[in-house]
């Protein structure tokens, strides 16, 4: 009698886990305007495919599911189908065996929720909300709507040139997007299917390092209006820059010395070189219609009201640089930190230790200045869990590689005789937010040495004008939304030039036509993603100097190669 | 590629070598061998139906011809069994929700045509259908759509207007509940983009013949076949048209036949009896008494007593035949048409300024990659709807767009700048656009001394009107007038186009010959993408006014005055001519109250609902000796008839009309209908005899010879040329002559272009406290003029067919009057209860109204203030009062 059993994976298991990693890909791949009942379809389909066969709920359960759910997408389902499909799922997650069985019936009953309106939609008016944008997914979900597979195309052909002007179109500040966007284009992106998403940021930098002298496209006639922006940031600057194309004219007032914002005062050097940002900020503000004053703070060298009367439109672009307090003495601010820094102020924590509180891209900003600025050690010391982080996973990465100690699940409690206490936590329940809770882990406080403490956990405005609300003023990027990315803040930036220019009875046109080249085949070879090299850490950390290789030619081509057209390939859209 | 060259290259195709343009497509060179489906020329090529997969020698998959583009010893197979078997499944695939037996559009579907072809056999119906069908012209099915997209890309692309939504698996149309509410224009565009049906226009299109002619209803003068089942005409079919190219609007597809075939028709001569009733009559009978009763009055009162209107409508012989009625059968230059009420100011202004009245450039070359449009007191979306298209098409292409209008029309969405300014400015904007001009050093000093004369007399006058000086005159931000006027200058191409916001106005004349001022200032003519171009109105008026149905014109604006002139023409008509030149139709109706004139004859006009001051027109007809009307229906003018005869519509004879860009078009004969109706050139020829007028019986085509033989702007048109396929705008002045896209291009018509010293001068009936609103009159897309034709298309009224007022919010406010509310509104010349329409459309203190609809007739209140040169009514101002 044979009584050994089958124990391990056979073969098929083991082509089953290679064909599995095509599901991990997928969920980067949605299009906008897919209607989310077809995705909940997809799921309980593959929860399906999970069954063991079993326990009846799960095993004939969710099959009649699958059955209710289809006859709902195809318009063919009517109100009792709704609660005949909630009552069957409640009841498999009452007595299904195991969590593929309640795990589904719990996905798909949120999913009740989550998307009513759409099930009600189907079932009461035989009608789906899902859309088709006339965009690829990269284009819609770049806040600012770049053309990327027309940039793409135009690198791949080596008019380098043309592809900085068409970016330029929707986002003048081209070079700083090359070296520090956060690309939520490649989050989207359709190559995943195959392989890995494209390297865009890589690509818009490959372009900026290729082009040669581009000029600013012909702008309209002067149109005699006067617009003033307070904040030279990514939001001001974009916004004036579009409206001196549409002929208008702009007066920008900057607090600071030199103009950027962020750009110049927030990311240090190393990310961002300053002769790059300034590559971006001189062809704007090279433009005849626009003015800018530096060193004047509005609010207090020169009042708002003032402003504001003297122009047919405002625009208050102030960002979010005032860092955020909590109750712990003995912390200086971050952005103050790197502020200094941006006006050429570094500190000197030679034999200091440094302790930077937060998560985030200015924690890790903070941190690796810190190493430059020749700290003996460096402690990023963070409440949750490193994948908790909003920082870049490049930016954590490249501050372990520079000597950075990550310390995790670890909660300030007091700075006293040069150490900072912390109190460790532990992960517990998931909160309303998808995250899970922290709380104290009841274990012995850990102590660390702390010469320096910068405070990095969020920012605020630094004044508020809100009470100057009127049809003439308008608010944008970061003192509108919050601290947040630079493409969000161009995108507000251009949104608003095109707001002012309604609010003063126009719709001007502006920009310039750029001939894309046709979509080529795609190329369905399977070929691995190029990346950006970075110089070694320990050369790095020695000064400030930029810290990223661009990618070579035969690099930059493969990436542009597998560019599938989305534009033109897998969309539903008319030209 | 070399920049701007378009090299050769060689490709093979099944085996033969080609040498083709390396910019085409492979569904471009090779010809007939590729099947398509989901493909529609210049509109769509997406490559979702994947029948015109063809192979590539190299590739494995295969590619669409329709959107791949050769390239160099490309080696291509367009029906290898690997392709054929890839169309076979595809037609599976698409085939399995389909039974062409059961289908409404079985033998009309080009679905069906590839399923047989290709051997591949009906699955059956299944599936749940959305059907969208309550607007009256257009239907979808979603059983037989095979998501082509061709409907959305025919919306977007040809009509731009974009209303059709591709969802996945069918398409979102806006015929459903909320038709009326929609932005879509029933243009039916979409219906004849599909290849199945599944998007369909609601008449049964099974047709034994087809008929190419010209739209009757605006000067556009698209191109379509009638389609004919039998003696009934059952609908429409665009076609590729010079002025066209393959789109309609709602009344070219569903409003041009229906009433053809009404049974309202006229269709036998009708005499009024003694008690006002009128009695059927013989054309002998009818006849006689007219010739009887106007050979009286010309005895009696001379023939100056007589005068006659020619209608704009009817094809270019009718005209010419009835103009040559009047003046030799009647005896007076009393002959006009319904430009005066119009255009007869462009006519007149831009016949003093540049020698030529008509529109200088081709519509095509005025849409087409120009910098920037001025469209001024112009909506063409609602009046020349497929021109309309066109320049929605040029916007969406990058064209910049200046709108001077008094109302937020819809181009004003688009527009870079919007002029808002007050009804009946337009000369002092003119003169602030020309100020702005001169102060910046942006007039071609070149042109103007080379081609023009008068300039140092105008830019004297202009210096007074400085950009505040017309802001305040005009209402408007200063800031937009000299934006406007850098705009336009500083372009390289930039046509102004205008229409009847320019010329309905007592200072009409002005208004056009202040456009070309501002046209010549900068060098904008006779050359293209530029040029002043009126958009004439009706699918005649331009023919009608070419062929001397004006007063003080012969056949091709030959001068009545001019001695040499009248001598040919007597030469040629073999009678001698009246010298008093003719009085202005506008101007007869005053005359016909002082008993000046006594006899009339109206061919297809409805002055009572078309003229202004109705009350002033009733009066008129009322005090005539004898009135005679030519007309389809019993209007409301042929009430007041003594004598109604039954003419002929354009479906029903041969003939041409002349659009608003010069260019001559065949009309042709579709139906014969029962009834005692005659060929209006028949009736005139007729009359003439028997008012002892020797006229010999003449075909249409004959009648053409011998307008070309007498006009030499018309020498070389001739039926047997545009039947051979020719297109032709006049000037064609000899057999071979080609005609004449651009006017003026070396010299203007009457030597050197004239500078008219313009003055601002206010409207004559202004607001004041008793009537405080400006009133302003126009028409709206669905319908034309007096609705004679199109209120006999159902789905037309079921649009549009109550009269109505659009107000100002703000005024509506103030008078306690919500949107939707039944108001009265009175002018000093009476009243009538209307419906509001309430929002910002349309300035504080300033109203408008369509005035085609009988349950308020706008013209009831409209002023007969008549402009000095071209005797044109001010539709565009007049004061009313509103209460509720």
């Amino acid at each position: 009698m044979n009584l050994k059993r089958h124990c391990q994976p056979n073969n098929n298991d083991r082509k089953m886990d290679d064909t599995a990693l095509k599901f991990d890909k997928l969920k980067h791949t949605y299009i906008p305007g897919i209607c989310p009942l077809s995705q909940t379809l997809a799921l309980l389909q593959a929860y399906i495919s999970q069954s063991c066969g079993k326990c009846v709920p799960c095993r004939d359960g969710l099959k009649q599911a699958e059955t209710i759910l289809k006859s709902i997408i195809e318009f063919k389902a009517n109100e009792d189908s709704l609660k005949s499909l909630k009552d069957l799922l409640t009841t498999i997650n009452q007595t299904a065996d195991c969590a593929v069985g309640y795990g589904a019936a719990n996905t798909i009953l949120a999913s009740l929720d989550l998307f009513k309106d759409e099930y009600e939609l189907h079932v009461f008016e035989k009608k789906c909300s899902s859309y088709n944008l006339d965009c690829a997914p990269c284009v819609s979900y770049c806040p600012a709507n770049v053309d990327i597979p027309g940039y793409i195309s135009l690198i791949q052909q080596n008019r380098c040139d043309d592809a900085v002007r068409l970016i330029r179109k929707d986002n003048p500040f081209v070079c700083a997007c090359a070296y520090v966007c956060e690309h939520p284009c490649e989050m989207k992106c359709r190559r995943n299917i195959l392989d890995d998403a494209i390297n865009i940021r890589a690509l818009k930098r490959y372009a900026i390092d290729h082009s040669m002298r581009i000029d600013n496209p012909k702008s309209n006639v002067e149109t005699g209006k006067k617009i003033n922006i307070v904040g030279a940031g990514p939001a001001g600057l974009t916004c004036a820059y579009y409206l001196a194309l549409m002929g208008h004219k702009v007066q920008i007032y900057e607090a600071h010395k030199k103009l950027g914002g962020m750009l110049q005062y927030g990311i240090p050097n190393y990310r961002l070189p300053k002769t790059e940002l300034k590559r971006d900020i001189d062809m704007i503000i090279k433009h005849k219609n626009i003015t800018v004053k530096t060193g004047v703070k509005v609010g207090s060298d020169i009042s708002f009201k003032k402003l504001k009367d003297n122009c047919d439109a405002l625009f208050v672009a102030i960002g979010c640089q005032v860092g955020k307090k909590i109750r712990l003495s003995g912390t200086t601010s971050a952005v103050e930190m790197l502020g200094l820094i941006g006006d050429g102020k570094l500190p000197n924590y030679k034999g200091k230790n440094v302790v930077v509180i937060g998560g985030g891209n200015v924690a890790m900003d903070a941190a690796r200045s810190a190493v430059r600025c020749n700290a003996k050690s460096v402690t990023v010391v963070y409440r949750r869990r490193q994948c908790d982080m909003t920082a870049l996973d490049a930016e954590i990465q490249g501050a372990i590689e520079e000597g950075v100690e990550i310390k995790t699940l670890c909660a300030p409690k007091k700075i006293k005789n040069k150490t900072l206490i912390a109190t460790p936590q532990m992960v517990s329940v998931f909160d309303k937010s998808g995250r899970p809770k922290v709380v104290a882990a009841n274990k012995d406080d850990i102590e660390i040495k702390c010469d320096v403490a910068l405070l990095a956990i969020g920012q605020d405005v630094a004044q508020d004008f809100s009470k100057y609300m009127d049809d003439k003023v308008f608010f944008g990027g970061d003192c509108d939304y919050g601290p947040s990315t630079v493409i969000k803040a161009v995108a507000a930036g251009k949104e608003t030039a095109v707001q002012i220019d309604e609010y003063l009875g126009y719709h001007h046109k502006f920009g310039e036509i750029i001939d894309i080249p046709d979509a080529n085949p795609n190329c369905r070879d399977l070929i691995g993603r190029s990346e950006i090299s970075t110089v070694a850490a320990d050369k790095r950390i020695k000064n400030f100097k930029p810290i990223e290789i661009g990618l070579s030619e035969e690099e930059a081509m493969q990436e542009c190669k597998k560019c599938l057209r989305c534009d033109v390939y897998g969309c539903n859209h008319v030209d | 590629m070399f920049m701007g060259v378009i090299m050769s290259i060689n490709i093979t195709i099944d085996g033969k070598r080609k040498r083709v343009d390396e910019n085409s497509t492979i569904l471009d060179v090779a010809g007939d061998s590729i099947p398509t489906l989901c493909y529609l020329k210049g509109v769509n090529n997406i490559g979702s139906c994947k029948i015109c997969v063809v192979e590539i020698k190299g590739q494995d998959n295969l590619v669409t011809a329709c959107n791949t583009k050769v390239k160099a010893n490309m080696k291509i197979l367009t029906n290898s069994e690997k392709v054929i078997e890839a169309r076979k499944k595809m037609l599976n695939l698409l085939m399995a929700g389909h039974d062409c037996k059961k289908c409404k559009s079985k033998g009309n579907c080009e679905l069906e045509k590839l399923a047989k072809k290709y051997g591949v056999k009906k699955s059956g119906f299944n599936g749940h259908a959305i059907k969208q069908n309550k607007n009256p012209f257009l239907s979808y099915d979603s059983q037989i759509c095979i998501n082509c997209k061709r409907c959305v890309a025919a919306c977007k692309k040809l009509a731009r207007n974009g209303v059709l939504e591709a969802k996945r698996g069918y398409v979102q149309t806006p015929f459903d509940e909320q038709w009326r509410e929609s932005d879509c224009e029933s243009c039916g565009n979409c219906a004849a983009a599909c290849p199945t049906g599944a998007l369909s226009t609601k008449n049964d299109l099974k047709y034994t013949k087809k008929v190419l002619t010209t739209c009757p209803h605006c000067a556009t003068g698209c191109q379509f076949n009638l389609l004919v089942r039998g003696n009934k005409i059952v609908g429409t079919e665009a076609v590729d048209g010079p002025s066209n190219h393959k789109r309609l609007c709602v009344k070219g597809r569903f409003g041009s036949f229906d009433f053809v075939h009404s049974k309202e028709r006229l269709t036998s001569p009708l005499i009024k009896t003694k008690n006002g009733k009128f009695r059927r009559a013989s054309w002998d009978e009818a006849l006689d008494l007219i010739a009887s009763k106007f050979l009286e009055i010309k005895r009696k009162y001379g023939a100056d007593a007589l005068a006659g209107f020619a209608c704009s409508r009817a094809p270019n012989e009718d005209c010419y035949m009835f103009q040559k009625m009047v003046r030799c059968a009647f005896g007076t230059n009393n002959v006009d048409n319904c430009a005066r009420v119009c255009h007869s100011a462009s006519v007149a202004g831009l016949a003093m300024t540049l020698g030529s009245g008509a529109m200088t450039n081709p519509i095509g070359d005025i849409t087409n990659d120009v910098d920037v449009i001025m469209l001024v007191g112009s909506n063409p979306e609602e009046a020349h709807p497929v021109i309309g298209m066109q320049i929605r098409n040029a916007v969406a292409n990058g064209t910049k767009l200046i709108v001077v209008d008094p109302r937020d029309i819809g181009l004003t969405q688009v527009a870079d700048i919007h002029i808002k300014l007050k009804p009946g400015t337009n000369v002092a904007f003119a003169n602030g656009i020309m100020n702005v001009m001169i102060n910046e050093g942006l007039t071609d000093k070149k042109f103007i001394k080379s081609r023009t004369e008068g300039y140092k007399e105008l830019a004297e006058i202009v210096k007074d009107y400085t950009p505040e000086k017309v802001a305040k005159i005009c209402n408007i931000n200063k800031d937009k007038l000299i934006e406007a006027a850098r705009m336009y200058a500083r372009a390289d191409k930039a046509p102004i186009i205008y229409c009847l916001g320019v010329t309905e106005h007592s200072t009409g004349t002005e208004g056009v010959m202040s456009m070309s001022n501002m046209a010549m200032m900068v060098g904008k003519l006779g050359k293209p993408g530029c040029g002043v171009n009126p958009l004439r109105g009706q699918n005649n008026v331009q023919g009608a006014c070419d062929m001397g149905a004006l007063p003080v014109s012969f056949p091709g604006y030959q001068s009545v005055k001019d001695e040499k002139i009248i001598k040919k023409f007597e030469r040629a008509w073999k009678t001698k001519l009246n010298r008093n030149p003719g009085m202005h139709a506008t101007d007869v109706f005053g005359a016909a109250i002082n008993k000046d004139i006594r006899g009339l004859f109206i061919f297809g006009e409805d002055p009572i609902v078309t003229d202004a001051d109705q009350g002033h027109i009733k009066k008129a007809l009322k005090s005539l000796d004898f009135f005679v009307l030519d007309d389809l229906f019993m209007t409301e003018t042929a009430k007041y008839a003594d004598v109604i005869l039954p003419g002929t519509s354009y479906a029903e004879k041969e003939g041409t009309f002349t659009n608003t860009e010069r260019r001559v078009q065949r009309v042709r004969k579709a139906v014969e209908l029962k009834g005692n109706m005659r060929l209006d050139t028949d009736i005139f020829i007729d009359l003439m005899k028997r008012m002892k007028y020797k006229q010999k019986k003449m075909t249409s085509a004959q009648i053409m010879d011998e307008i070309a033989s007498v006009t030499p702007s018309f020498a070389g048109i001739s039926h047997k040329r545009l039947d051979s396929g020719e297109t032709l705008q006049w000037p064609c002045t000899s057999k071979r002559h080609p005609g004449t896209p651009i006017l003026h291009v070396d010299k203007f018509s009457r030597g050197r272009g004239w500078f008219y010293p313009a003055k601002y001068v206010p409207s004559a009936e202004l607001p004041d406290k008793d009537y405080p609103f400006i009133l302003m009159t126009g028409r709206i897309l669905y319908h034309y003029n007096t609705r004679a034709m199109t209120g006999k298309t159902k789905g037309l009224m079921q649009r549009e067919g109550k009269s109505y007022i659009e107000m100002n919010k703000i005024d509506a406010d103030k008078l306690g009057i919500k949107d939707g509310d039944k108001i009265k509104v009175s002018s000093r010349r009476g009243s009538i209860k209307t419906t509001a329409r309430v929002s910002y459309k349309v300035s504080q203190g300033e109203t408008w109204m369509p005035f085609h609809f009988p349950d308020g007739y706008a013209n009831i209140l409209t002023n007969a203030a008549l402009d000095k040169y071209a005797r044109i009514p001010e539709y565009k101002v007049c004061a009313v009062n509103i209460s509720k």
